[in-house]
C-alpha cells in the first residue's frame, strides 16, 4: 500500500466545556477519496479547521510525507498543498474566472501578464474538463461553477490534499454529477480527497474509504466495501442515551396550532404538524434540514408562501413578529449573539424589549422600577446568576444568556413557545436547568416546539418528533417509536427502516 | 445621589475636564470672557447648529447619519424667503418652510427605513438635491427685509438678555434628554443602534422608528433654518452651506459612536459647550479661524482614540490581574 500524504495523529482540541476532538487520528492517501461521517458536533469541522490552520490543536502531530509539519495559518496550509472547499464558495464576485483562480498566487510583480494568465487558466480548466470562459466575471456563475473555479484554484496551487466540506448541500442533482466527475478526475491525478457529506448515498457512491466520528472520537475507518449504510449509522449513533432528563407526562389540552402543507420557496416544502397544550414537539434533523426556517415562518420573520396555519381554531396567516406575539407565539432564536440579545444593553432592557409598551406611561416614559421588578422576578425564577439585572447581557456566561433570552420570551406570556437549539453551547448544569424549565412550562399548558440537533435531548424531551431533511418532512415519530438509529436514518434521507430490517 | 467618580474616567469626564481648562485659560486671556453678554453671544453664533446637533445625536445613536441637514436648513430658509417675496403672509411662509423640512425628512426616511438604502448615500443625495431646490427658489439673489417681529426672533433678547433661539435650544435639550434616556422611543433608538436584528426579532417596528427619526431630523433642521434666517435678516441660496460637518463633529465629539448604540446627550451638550468656548477663547487669543478648525479636528480624532486606548489599557490590566491570580492559585 502507498504511503499517506497527510497524517493526523492523536489530535485533541478542547473548547471551554466541550472536548471537540479526543485523540483522533486520520490518514489520507494519494489517489483516494476518503469520506468523513458524523452527527452534528462529532468534530468533523474542528478537524478540518485544524488541517487548514484556522484552529490550533491542543495536542497531537500532523505529518506530511512522514515529516512533522506545523500549520499555523491558512498560508501554511496553502504552501503545504492543503486546500478546502466550503459549502459556500469563497469567490470574489467582481473578479473574472482567471483572476479568481490565481488570486492567491504568491509571486508578485508590478505588471500582470494577462495573456499568460488567461492561457494558464484555460489550461487548468481544460485539464479538469470544465467549460467556462476565463474572462467572464465570477458574479454570474452558478454555485456549481463557482465551486469548479475553487477547485481550479486549488489545482493551480498544486494541491495535494483537497477537503470538500458539504460541497453538495446546495447543488442540484445534475451539478452534483459534475462535481463528482471533477472529484474523480482529481483522484486519478493522485490528489487525496477528504469528502464530508450528510448524504449517505453520495458517500457510498464516491468514497473509497469511510471514517466515522462520534462525539469527538474516532470510531471506525474502513474500506467502502466493508461498510453498509446501517453499520455506518450505527457507528454514528452508537451511544447510550444519557438519562439527562425525561419529559414528564402531561395531560395534553386543546390543540393549539395546526399546520398543513406549509411551504416556502428555497427553504422548505409541505410541512404539516400540530401541537397541543402541554405538548413538546421535537424537530430533529441535521444541519441544513431547514428547521429554523419553519420556526421563522411561524414567528412571521420570513413568512411562508403557501400552506395553512390554524391557531386556536382560527385560520390565520402570520406575516410579522408583532402579529405572532399578539397571537401568543414566541421564538427563541439559536443565534444568541446576532438575533437573540442586544449584548451591550442591560439584562433588564433585553427582558422587557418585546413588551416595552406595558412598562410605558401614556406619554411614553418607561417605568424603570416596574421593569426591574419583572427582571428580578425572572432572575429568581430561572436562577440567572448575575449580581444585578442592570449588568450588560454580554457579560454573562452562555447559559445565563440563554436564561435571559428565555425570560424575555416568557415575559410575553406565550401560548406556543418555539425553542431553537436552546442548549447549544451551554454547560451541563445550565442545560439541565433549561430541560427542567421546558418540563415546567409544558406542565403549565404551553405548547412547545423544540428544534434541536442534540439527538438525546430531542428524544428525552419530546412527546413526538418531526424529522426534517433538506426542507422536507421525513416523518413524525410517536414516543413509543423513538429510536436514535431510526431518527438519524430518516434525517439522512434513507428510507425509514421497517421493523423487519432491524 | 452621590457623585459618581467612575464617570470622570469616561469620555464625558474628560470633556468636563477639558472644558474647565479651557474656561480657566479664557478667563486669564480676557477679563470680558465671563461677561453674560459674551457667553450669550458665543451661544448665539452657533445656535442653529447646536439645535440640529440634538436631533443628529438621535440619528447617529441609531447607527444612521443625516448629511442633508444643512441643505434642509437652507431650503427651509429659502422657502420662507421665496414665499415672503411672492407676497404671502409670514404665517403661511413659516408653515411652508417647516413643512418642507418634514417632507425632506420623510423622503430620506422612506428610502432608508422602507427600501433599506444606506443613509449615507440617501442623505448625500439629499444634501445635493435639497440645496439645488433652495438655489432654484432664490437664484442668486439675497432676500431680506422680513417683518421686524420675525427678525426679532433671532436678534432681540426675549427673557432678560437671552434671545428666543437659546431658550428654544435649552427646552429642546431637556426634552431630548428625557426622550432619549427615559422614553420607549429612546430605548428603541439605542437597541436598534446596537443590534438592529435583535430589535426586529423582538417585534420592534424598526421601520417606524427610523422613519420618525428622519422626520424629526428634517423638521428640526427646518426650524433651525428659520432661526438662521431671522438672525441673519437675509437669505441666500448658500445659507447654512457646510454646516452639516460642524453638527456631526459636535455629536461625535460628545462621545456618540459613529457605529451607533452608545452615547448620551450629557456628552453631546458638554461637547457643544466645549467647542463654543474653545472657539471663543481662540478668537480672544487672536487665533485664526483655520487654526481653530484644526484644533477641533484634532479633538475629534482624540474622541475616537481615547475610548479605544482606555479599552486596551483596561483589557491589559485585567489580563495582568488574571495572570497574577492564576500564578497565586498555581503556587
Amino acid at each position: 500500500m502507498t504511503k499517506p500524504v497527510l497524517e493526523m495523529q492523536d489530535i485533541s482540541k478542547r473548547f471551554d466545556m466541550t472536548q471537540a476532538l479526543d485523540n483522533v487520528s486520520l490518514a489520507l492517501y494519494p489517489g483516494e477519496i476518503h469520506a468523513l461521517l458524523g452527527e452534528n458536533g462529532a468534530g468533523k469541522s474542528t478537524l478540518i479547521k485544524i488541517m487548514t490552520g484556522i484552529y490550533k490543536a491542543d495536542s497531537g502531530r500532523v505529518l506530511l510525507d512522514d515529516q512533522p509539519v506545523t500549520i499555523q495559518n491558512a498560508l501554511d496550509a496553502q504552501t503545504l498543498g492543503i486546500a478546502a472547499i466550503q459549502q459556500e464558495p469563497m469567490i470574489f464576485p467582481d473578479l473574472n474566472v482567471a483572476e479568481n483562480i490565481f488570486v492567491s498566487r504568491r509571486q508578485r510583480s508590478l505588471f500582470i501578464n494577462w495573456r499568460q494568465m488567461y492561457r494558464e487558466a484555460e489550461k487548468i480548466l481544460a485539464q479538469l474538463d470544465i467549460k467556462l470562459d476565463v474572462r467572464s466575471p465570477a458574479r454570474g456563475l452558478t454555485l456549481a461553477a463557482q465551486q469548479a473555479v475553487e477547485i481550479a484554484k486549488a489545482i493551480s496551487l498544486n494541491v495535494r490534499v483537497l477537503i470538500m466540506d458539504e460541497p453538495t448541500a446546495s447543488l442540484s442533482a445534475h451539478e452534483v454529477r459534475q462535481l463528482f466527475k471533477l472529484a474523480m478526475a482529481l483522484r486519478d491525478q493522485g490528489v487525496a480527497l477528504l469528502f464530508i457529506s450528510h448524504r449517505m448515498e453520495e458517500v457510498f457512491e464516491i468514497a473509497d474509504r469511510i471514517t466515522v466520528f462520534r462525539d469527538g472520537q474516532h470510531i471506525s475507518t474502513r474500506l467502502r466495501s466493508e461498510v453498509t449504510t446501517e453499520s455506518a449509522i450505527r457507528d454514528m449513533v452508537g451511544r447510550e442515551i444519557e438519562k439527562i432528563f425525561a419529559k414528564a407526562n402531561v395531560e395534553q389540552g386543546k390543540r393549539l396550532i395546526e399546520v398543513s402543507g406549509l411551504s416556502k420557496d428555497q427553504a422548505f416544502s409541505d410541512i404539516s404538524f400540530d401541537v397541543h397544550q402541554g405538548e413538546v414537539l421535537g424537530f430533529a434533523g441535521l444541519v441544513g434540514a431547514r428547521r429554523t426556517d419553519v420556526g421563522l415562518a411561524l414567528f412571521g420573520i420570513e413568512p411562508a408562501d403557501e400552506g395553512e396555519i390554524v391557531f386556536e381554531q382560527q385560520k390565520i396567516a402570520i406575516h410579522s413578529p408583532v402579529q405572532a406575539m399578539k397571537l401568543g407565539i414566541a421564538y427563541v432564536t439559536e443565534d444568541r449573539r446576532q438575533l437573540g440579545l442586544s449584548m451591550p444593553m442591560s439584562i433588564v432592557t433585553n427582558i422587557t424589549l418585546p413588551k416595552l409598551r406595558e412598562y410605558a406611561s401614556s406619554v411614553g416614559l418607561v417605568d424603570n422600577q416596574a421593569e426591574n421588578e419583572v427582571a428580578n422576578r425572572f432572575k429568581e425564577r430561572l436562577s440567572i446568576r448575575t449580581p444585578s439585572v442592570e449588568l450588560e447581557a454580554g457579560k454573562l456566561s452562555g447559559g445565563n444568556q440563554q436564561k435571559v433570552m428565555l425570560s424575555k420570551w416568557l415575559n410575553t406570556k406565550p401560548k406556543l413557545l418555539i425553542l431553537d437549539e436552546p442548549t447549544r453551547g451551554i454547560d451541563v448544569g445550565a442545560k439541565a436547568e433549561v430541560h427542567q424549565m421546558i418540563n415546567d412550562l409544558a406542565a403549565e399548558g404551553l405548547g412547545i416546539i423544540l428544534i434541536s440537533s442534540d439527538m438525546p435531548e430531542v428524544i428525552a424531551m419530546s412527546d413526538r418528533i418531526l424529522v426534517m431533511r433538506e426542507g422536507r418532512q421525513m416523518g413524525v415519530f410517536e414516543r413509543a417509536e423513538f429510536d436514535q438509529e431510526r431518527i438519524l436514518t430518516a434525517a439522512m434521507g434513507q428510507t425509514i427502516a421497517t421493523e423487519s430490517s432491524t | 445621589m452621590r457623585f459618581n467618580w467612575q464617570r470622570l474616567r469616561s469620555w464625558e469626564g474628560l470633556l468636563l475636564l477639558l472644558l474647565i481648562i479651557v474656561v480657566i485659560i479664557n478667563v486669564i486671556l480676557s477679563p470680558f470672557y465671563l461677561n453674560l453678554g459674551n457667553q450669550i453671544n458665543l451661544f448665539q453664533l452657533s445656535i442653529e447648529k447646536i439645535i440640529v446637533a440634538l436631533a443628529m445625536a438621535f440619528v447617529i445613536i441609531n447607527a444612521e447619519i443625516d448629511l442633508s441637514v444643512a441643505s434642509v436648513m437652507g431650503l427651509s430658509a429659502c422657502v420662507l424667503a421665496y414665499l415672503f417675496d411672492q407676497g404671502y403672509s409670514m404665517g403661511v411662509a413659516i408653515f411652508a418652510a417647516l413643512l418642507s423640512g418634514v417632507l425632506c425628512g420623510a423622503f430620506n426616511g422612506f428610502w432608508i427605513a422602507y427600501v433599506r438604502l444606506p443613509s449615507l448615500v440617501v442623505t448625500l443625495a439629499g444634501l445635493i438635491g435639497y440645496r439645488g431646490a433652495a438655489r432654484i427658489l432664490v437664484e442668486d439673489r439675497s432676500i431680506g427685509e422680513f417683518p421686524d417681529w420675525f427678525d426679532a426672533l433671532g436678534q432681540q433678547p426675549l427673557v432678560g438678555p437671552i434671545p428666543v433661539a437659546i431658550i428654544i435650544f435649552f427646552v429642546l435639550l431637556i426634552i431630548s434628554a428625557v426622550v432619549l434616556q427615559r422614553s420607549m422611543f429612546g430605548r428603541y433608538v439605542y437597541v436598534i443602534g446596537n443590534s438592529l436584528d435583535v430589535a426586529r426579532f423582538s417585534g420592534v417596528n424598526v421601520k417606524r422608528v427610523k422613519m420618525t427619526l428622519f422626520i424629526i431630523s428634517g423638521t428640526t433642521a427646518a426650524l433651525a433654518g428659520l432661526l438662521l434666517a431671522a438672525r441673519l435678516g437675509a437669505v441666500r441660496g448658500n445659507t447654512a452651506e457646510g454646516f452639516e460637518l460642524d453638527i456631526i463633529t459636535m455629536v461625535l465629539l460628545g462621545g456618540v459612536s459613529i457605529f451607533g448604540g452608545t452615547g448620551s446627550l450629557t456628552g453631546v451638550a458638554l461637547a457643544i459647550i466645549l467647542i463654543l468656548n474653545l472657539r471663543n477663547g481662540m478668537s480672544l487669543a487672536n487665533i485664526t479661524g483655520n487654526t481653530q478648525t484644526g484644533v477641533i479636528g484634532a479633538l475629534l480624532i482624540l474622541s475616537v482614540l481615547v475610548p479605544n486606548w482606555t479599552q486596551i489599557i483596561n483589557a491589559r490590566l485585567k489580563r495582568r490581574q488574571f495572570q497574577r491570580t492564576q500564578v497565586q492559585e498555581g503556587g
